[in-house]
């Protein structure tokens, strides 16, 4: 009786490998709850079953190069074109999000015939009004984060952020990579403390007196200032501004959540689907609520949160394609590693 | 040397674990570089500075805090000494990463310090006072609250066996009870407490979760990265050559010091049970004050920290499916401390009957598994499955078993056999020396076969060695984060991958609940089983 129930279990676990439906299987690495209410809705209406496989970025590439051409990843969704753009250099990618749907939705700046942007955020300063006056920001630029007037009063993200990395990779493109050396020499000059934390620690960090400025992405403040962190960090949010960078030339640096479709994927029209499904205006205003992102379909207002205390007419940087920074990712790392930004 | 059916199930079991082992080892000779020279050794120097010193400072603490407190409630009668006896093993019940967490929480600005702050001394700006527990200082500390327990219960069992007579030495010679402390009991105990160290050691070189969390250049997080971020095979195979070498290290000093321990009491012969010292006073305060710190500082306020951010963001209570994690944790635990039980057990039968070299030899490089991390033993064996389907499986036309081994339970539970087998092996083993040889040959001459002896006489006899290596292992599971992260199955979460994702997506809040599930979990098996970690007498 007991060795029949072990080769019973032992079989159950090799048979449970190789169910097969329709369905789609996707490598997440954007875990937010918003997210899994999409799929729900997906698979209600299509009739598609959506299987995740959740895990940090690094993790689920690397599984997906290492089972080739066998994965049975369909769509890789992460938060960052730079990962994207990596993994296409990779060879792990493949074309076929062309439709017309994806297409008209998407600018061509914001996605390749194999990722492209499903919502979009910008990587911005915030900065204390009480300390920060308006003249010192007055035309500020990213390249500004080096000007020695800020010695001691800025905080940013560790080099391994894969945020900081695109916005280098972006700066390298625009301004060359000798340029962005001594740039980010500078920056590491101007460091308030050893970066720590995430984007969110940053911005607390200027809330607190810490710094006077910070890099961060956008939807972090809106995050904080929605009360779903406490009331201690809504109370912090209101303590500290948001400026767009860039606003005489290029514009402010902006980055994408991306859908990439993997090579050798399964069930290739249905991660087609997917990605359609998640650029609809539902999909988008659901994401713009919940995550506080851009929306990346025009015709979709931005949360009121983010409208309110962002602001909403920023130059956006449109030229800057989001394929450079995977393509300038090891420069940057590069750069940042010689100047000796931890 | 007969060849028989024990012989070769030992054979074939440490074979299997050796072969993701190997794998690792024979990827030093690959290269596969392609990433700057210069930023390389930038990074090597930090890898390896930043694990020595979170290694240092992590055995100094564990050190202190175990042999320590063990030492107070193995000599002294204090209050609540037979409290916390139990109480300082429940730290294990806190994964580095969640004292982490907890860590986080209370001391980053506008974290629960500050909230306390606020609402006992009104508003005020208190976040540039609050002390910051982050980056390697943080690590250390989680590390050690959660795995001085290793030492302590080592300690611990090493002081009940010294006899009173040698304390009585000390006092005849007049020796103060620090002098005491320092030259006769420390001393005696030494083989017991490295042994506990030497654990720590292991577990903090190869600690993945909490190093990940403040992001702190190791050399296992640099294999990780190196591997993962930037498919520098070469590069990630130079650190697992430094990181090997360390754990080597760790290796030989445990053994010479096992090798040099002169201090062999006969347990049997003049044995004098020691009298307990009673505390009074200020002393008995402060016995106590120091034990209820550690107990508060490793178990409780991770605990409360947890339970706190569950009450106040309770709708992330709601948002979790915490029967399918609970069956999902289950069901992974008894699969694997079921297999790594039965294989465990028919390869220690079968060195028992064979006393063959070969198979002794390979016995012994099987269980190294445990020295292994987790994040390079999952990699290895993704590495290992897909090299031996394009190259043997495909060529013979069969079909890809890929996805038989990765992303599946199977495969799961097969790594986690590899890198737990050493706890299987040697918990069983420590059972089976106590079990005669002559026992075995009085019930060879009752006519009983080897199957029959093994299945009616050692089984029974085991059993107490069995359950123990049973709840080991699954305190083990429970906690395991690399393994899981990266073999687990589509749409398969357990607590800990729960935890880790929401931490790592800046969702803190939502990680307290499954890490709260996943403490008071761990401490029922914990308190379960204390009788067996805590046994007073010579059984």
């Amino acid at each position: 009786m007991r060795k029949i129930s072990i080769i019973t279990l032992i079989f159950s676990v090799i048979a449970s490998s190789f169910a097969i439906a329709d369905e789609v299987n996707v490598f997440n690495a954007r875990h937010y709850k918003a997210d899994s209410e999409l799929y729900s809705k997906f698979t209600n209406m299509t009739g598609i079953k959506v299987n995740l496989i959740n895990g940090k970025s690094g993790a689920l590439e690397k599984r997906i190069i290492s089972e080739g051409a066998d994965s049975s990843a369909d769509l890789y969704i992460t938060a960052d074109a730079g990962r994207c753009g990596a993994m296409d250099a990779k060879g792990a990618l493949q074309g076929g999000l062309t439709s017309a749907a994806i297409k008209d939705a998407v600018p061509k700046s914001f996605r390749t015939n194999k990722w492209v942007g499903i919502a979009k955020r910008a990587r911005i300063i915030y900065y204390s009004p009480e300390r920060v006056t308006g003249a010192e920001l007055s035309g500020m630029t990213y390249e500004g984060l080096a000007d020695p007037k800020w010695k001691g009063r800025l905080v940013i993200r560790k080099s391994s952020n894969i945020y900081n990395k695109s916005l280098v990779a972006s700066l390298i493109k625009n301004n060359g990579k000798a340029a962005t050396a001594a740039w980010a020499e500078g920056v590491v000059a101007n460091m308030a403390r050893t970066p720590t934390g995430n984007d969110r620690a940053q911005i607390m960090a200027v809330a607190a007196g810490e710094a006077d400025i910070a890099v961060a992405n956008t939807y972090y403040l809106a995050l904080m200032l929605s009360g779903k962190k406490g009331a201690e960090q809504q109370e912090a949010a209101k303590k500290v501004k948001a400026f767009f960078p860039n606003q005489n030339d290029r514009g402010t640096h902006m980055n994408v959540s991306c859908a990439a479709l993997v090579k050798g994927a399964p069930n290739k029209a249905n991660a087609v689907k997917l990605v359609e499904f998640l650029l609809t205006p539902e999909s988008q205003e659901h994401f713009t609520n919940n995550t506080f992102e851009f929306p990346m379909i025009d015709g979709v207002s931005p949360s009121p949160l983010v409208v309110n205390n962002l602001g909403l007419d920023f130059k956006q940087d449109m030229k800057t394609k989001l394929a450079s920074y995977g393509k300038n990712q090891a420069a940057a790392v590069e750069v940042m590693t010689a100047a000796g930004w931890k | 040397m007969r060849i028989n059916f024990w012989y070769i199930s030992s054979f074939i079991i440490s074979l299997f674990v050796i072969i993701p082992i190997l794998t690792v080892f024979s990827s030093f000779f690959e290269s596969t570089s392609n990433y700057y020279q210069v930023l390389k050794d930038t990074f090597l120097m930090e890898y390896i500075s930043n694990s020595l010193i979170l290694l240092v400072s992590v055995l100094i603490l564990t050190f202190l805090i175990g042999t320590g407190s063990a030492y107070l409630v193995s000599f002294f009668n204090f209050p609540f000494s037979n409290f916390f006896k139990w109480a300082l093993i429940l730290s294990f019940a806190v994964p580095p990463y969640i004292y982490a967490y907890s860590l986080t929480a209370f001391f980053e600005n506008y974290g629960t310090a500050y909230t306390i702050l606020k609402n006992l001394f009104g508003e005020g700006n208190y976040n540039q006072s609050i002390p910051k527990f982050d980056g390697l200082l943080g690590a250390v500390l989680s590390i050690s609250f959660s795995l001085y327990a290793y030492v302590y219960i080592l300690a611990r069992a090493s002081f009940l066996y010294q006899s009173q007579n040698i304390i009585d030495l000390g006092k005849n010679l007049g020796f103060t009870k620090f002098k005491a402390l320092y030259s006769i009991i420390l001393p005696a105990a030494r083989p017991a407490i490295v042994a506990g160290l030497s654990l720590v050691a292991m577990e903090t070189l190869a600690e993945f979760g909490a190093v990940d969390f403040f992001s702190i250049n190791t050399l296992t997080t640099g294999i990780y990265n190196s591997w993962i971020a930037f498919d520098d095979l070469a590069f990630a195979n130079r650190l697992s050559f430094f990181l090997l070498l360390f754990i080597f290290a760790l290796f030989i000093l445990e053994n010479l010091s096992r090798k040099n321990a002169k201090y062999h009491f006969n347990t049997k012969a003049g044995f004098k049970q020691k009298e307990k010292i009673q505390l009074l006073g200020k002393k008995g305060f402060l016995a106590f004050s120091f034990c209820f710190l550690i107990f508060f500082l490793s178990f409780l306020f991770p605990l409360s920290q947890m339970m706190y951010w569950t009450i106040k963001f309770p709708e992330n209570l709601f948002d979790l499916n915490a029967l399918d994690l609970l069956i999902n944790t289950l069901y992974l635990v008894t699969l694997s401390s079921l297999m790594l039980i039965i294989f465990g057990l028919i390869s220690n039968y079968g060195n028992r009957v064979n006393k063959n070299k070969t198979l002794n030899i390979l016995s012994t490089l099987s269980i190294s598994g445990y020295a292994i991390p987790g994040v390079i033993l999952a990699v290895a064996f993704i590495t290992f499955v897909a090299w031996f389907d394009n190259n043997l499986v495909k060529n013979l036309g069969f079909v890809s078993i890929k996805k038989v081994f990765i992303g599946s339970i199977l495969g799961l539970v097969l790594v986690y056999f590899v890198r737990f087998y050493s706890l299987a092996y040697n918990g069983i083993k420590s059972g089976y020396e106590k079990i005669n040889i002559s026992v075995d040959e009085s019930s060879y001459l009752l006519g009983y076969s080897k199957r029959k002896t093994f299945m009616n006489i050692h089984i029974p006899f085991l059993r107490n060695s069995l359950l123990f290596v049973g709840i080991l292992v699954s305190l083990e599971i429970i906690r395991e984060l690399p393994i899981t992260l990266i073999l687990r199955p589509f749409n398969f979460e357990t607590f800990a991958t729960t935890a880790y994702i929401s931490a790592s997506e800046d969702l803190l809040e939502a990680a307290a609940v499954p890490s709260l599930f996943l403490i008071l979990i761990a401490t029922f098996f914990i308190i379960v089983t204390s009788k067996y970690i805590l046994r007073d007498n010579n059984e």
